[in-house]
């Protein structure tokens, strides 16, 4: 009864779904979807950010409370959740009011940092590990400089054609390897899916 | 020669902060001293570009833009949203906003009130429309939702109005209408468009991504799925550019806003693009991002320009001209703002065709970018000279 239960109903939703793309009668267009799907998923919505929010708050809290290695940092989580959250309910999130603020001043430029380390990474990757190592290597680093001088400026004054060749890059044996991926992802999702509609995969139901 | 080795080989180990510190070097120094570079617009740009312009005046078409992203990827995905709303609110196209991450939200606030600032009249629920954060459950529901009724899909703008009594949805129903969605990301851009929207609808969609993930959006932008791509940084320098040069253009005696004609017609300034206009040389005096103060006109030009501004600056604007090889020069930095009209000084400041901060800092970070990109080249070319210096030696040992 354990794994009866969710089965059917895993069978019984993905049969529904798939009926929902590609039968076109009223029943599962309007019926099911409109008025029964619709109100469900909006009334739901809201419970899925507390769910979120009530998850967050407990795992923060079982931290402090069991002095877990770094424990201290849970209390930036509770002290940044309550303050933003009293400034857009009481100041509203509009600009002028403190909620933007902490959003241009704060979360803005911590954000746009910690991506922007990115840069310096890679640069020292790129000096440290981009070698010629094998013939393929040398394709990859070729192509990664010249799709690297045609992303700027500079790139033109050195040659009209660099951006010509990057493009081609691009088109051709970037996009070949991309679709092949692609097509290899969405032939392996369909068959999970299959087999997960059918009931013979089983794992995500827990044990074996 | 066997110093050249030691050389190659000291800097193999060479401590990566060395390498940090010239890669901070190579962004800040042409961050704080921009020069005067030509991004090259690209076909996919360009795409985007053409299908937002061919909305230009029309009650009957808007753009949406999605903001699925936070903060952290906004120096490469903000300034490009600046640059279409910037080319929205110049040429008279209707614009939604939504997002489906809280994070987003804010950043839509911050984006609108940023280009709002130089185009007093354009206004909420007329000329745009924020449905602000719509939570990611709902991501289905609204895409589907919108190719029957938006208005009904969306209930709401972010201000808490009922949608269908906004004036901008006089002409827009759905996707019928707002046949163009750009959807902003730092990853998967786009996918659901894709899956419901253009497959369902027939919607027109194209997506702004960092540069790091372009590479995984060349499959649908060949298949025609996406109509056009903007690459990182480099995507938003060139869109700034187009709109510097075709939306934002109005030649002297134009006004700076869309008016009705003798006959009736709704007449938007700016001009339509054009490959053409883009090789000409006078455009590089369009896409200068030094600080311009010079507004320049032919004789006849500045004519006409006078007889467009009020009679009352007439007689200043006289006395401030100059004549250097046959044409007329104004310096505006000459001039003070309180003697002239409002409309006189905005129109005189457009003809400098200087671009204020906000609208070219995807050109002047482009430049930090051109300099730390030939810097990583070195880096590469160096780190394998001495690889392969140091493999002769061990090899010869």
């Amino acid at each position: 009864m354990k794994k009866t239960v969710p089965l059917l109903i895993v069978i019984i939703g993905g049969v529904i779904w798939l009926a929902w793309v590609f039968v076109p009668h009223r029943i599962i267009q309007d019926v099911f979807y409109y008025d029964f799907y619709l109100p469900w998923a909006r009334a739901m919505a809201p419970f899925a950010m507390l769910l979120g929010v009530i998850s967050l708050s407990m795992m923060h809290y079982g931290k402090i409370k069991r002095r877990v290695p770094k424990w201290q940092y849970s209390f930036f989580f509770f002290a940044g959740f309550i303050v933003t959250s009293l400034a857009g309910f009481i100041g509203g999130t509009q600009k002028g009011g403190l909620y933007m603020w902490i959003f241009e001043n704060m979360q803005m430029p911590m954000s746009a940092t910690m991506f922007s380390l990115l840069a310096f990474y890679m640069a020292s990757a790129a000096y440290k590990a981009f070698r010629a190592r094998s013939p393929e290597a040398t394709v990859l680093l070729v192509a990664a400089i010249i799709v690297m001088l045609a992303q700027v400026p500079f790139g033109v004054k050195i040659s009209k054609y660099i951006p010509d060749i990057s493009q081609w890059i691009l088109d051709v044996p970037n996009l070949a390897s991309k679709r092949g991926i692609l097509l290899g992802v969405g032939l392996g999702s369909v068959a999970t899916a299959l087999k997960i509609m059918l009931g013979i995969e089983r794992s995500y139901l827990g044990g074996d | 020669m066997a110093e050249k080795k030691s050389f190659f080989v000291w800097m193999q180990s060479l401590d990566r902060r060395w390498i940090y510190l010239v890669v901070a070097l190579a962004i800040i120094i042409p961050l704080l001293i921009p020069y005067n570079s030509d991004n090259v617009t690209t076909p996919p740009t360009e795409n985007v570009y053409q299908m937002v312009d061919s909305f230009a005046g029309r009650e009957d078409r808007a753009v949406l833009l999605s903001f699925y992203h936070d903060a952290s990827v906004m120096p490469e995905l903000y300034p490009m949203q600046i640059a279409i709303i910037r080319h929205c609110f110049e040429r008279n196209i209707k614009v939604f906003f939504l997002s489906f991450l809280p994070t987003g939200a804010p950043i839509i606030d911050m984006a609108i009130n940023t280009v709002k600032e130089e185009y007093p009249n354009i206004k909420s629920g007329v000329d745009y429309c924020n449905f602000g954060y719509i939570p990611a459950a709902l991501i289905v529901p609204t895409v589907i939702g919108m190719g029957d009724n938006i208005a009904t899909a969306v209930p709401t703008d972010a201000e808490g109005r009922k949608t269908e009594n906004l004036p901008i949805m006089k002409g827009i129903t759905n996707y019928n209408e707002m046949n163009l969605v750009i959807e902003f990301s730092g990853s998967t851009a786009g996918a659901y468009w894709l899956i419901y929207a253009r497959p369902k609808f027939g919607t027109n969609i194209a997506v702004g991504v960092t540069a790091v993930m372009a590479a995984d959006e060349y499959p649908y932008l060949q298949t025609g799925q996406y109509i056009g791509l903007l690459c990182g940084l480099k995507g938003a320098a060139e869109y700034e550019k187009l709109v510097d040069v075709f939306a934002a253009y109005r030649t002297p005696g134009e006004p700076l806003q869309p008016y009705i004609d003798e006959n009736g017609n709704k007449i938007v300034p700016g001009r339509a693009f054009s490959k053409d206009i883009l090789k000409q040389p006078e455009i590089k005096d369009l896409i200068k991002i030094t600080t311009q103060t010079e507004a320049k006109f032919t004789p006849e030009e500045f004519e006409l320009f006078l007889k467009s501004c009020p009679e009352k600056d007439q007689p200043l604007l006289q006395l401030a001209k100059q004549t250097v090889e046959g044409n007329i020069i104004i310096d505006v930095s000459k001039l003070d703002q309180d003697q002239l009209s409002p409309i006189t000084w905005d129109t005189l400041n457009r003809l400098t065709r200087n671009t204020q901060y906000k609208f070219k800092v995807a050109r002047v970070g482009m430049n930090a970018q051109s300099v730390a990109h030939i810097i990583m080249i070195i880096f590469i070319i160096l780190g394998n000279i001495g690889y392969f210096l140091q493999k002769a030696q061990t090899t010869k040992k």
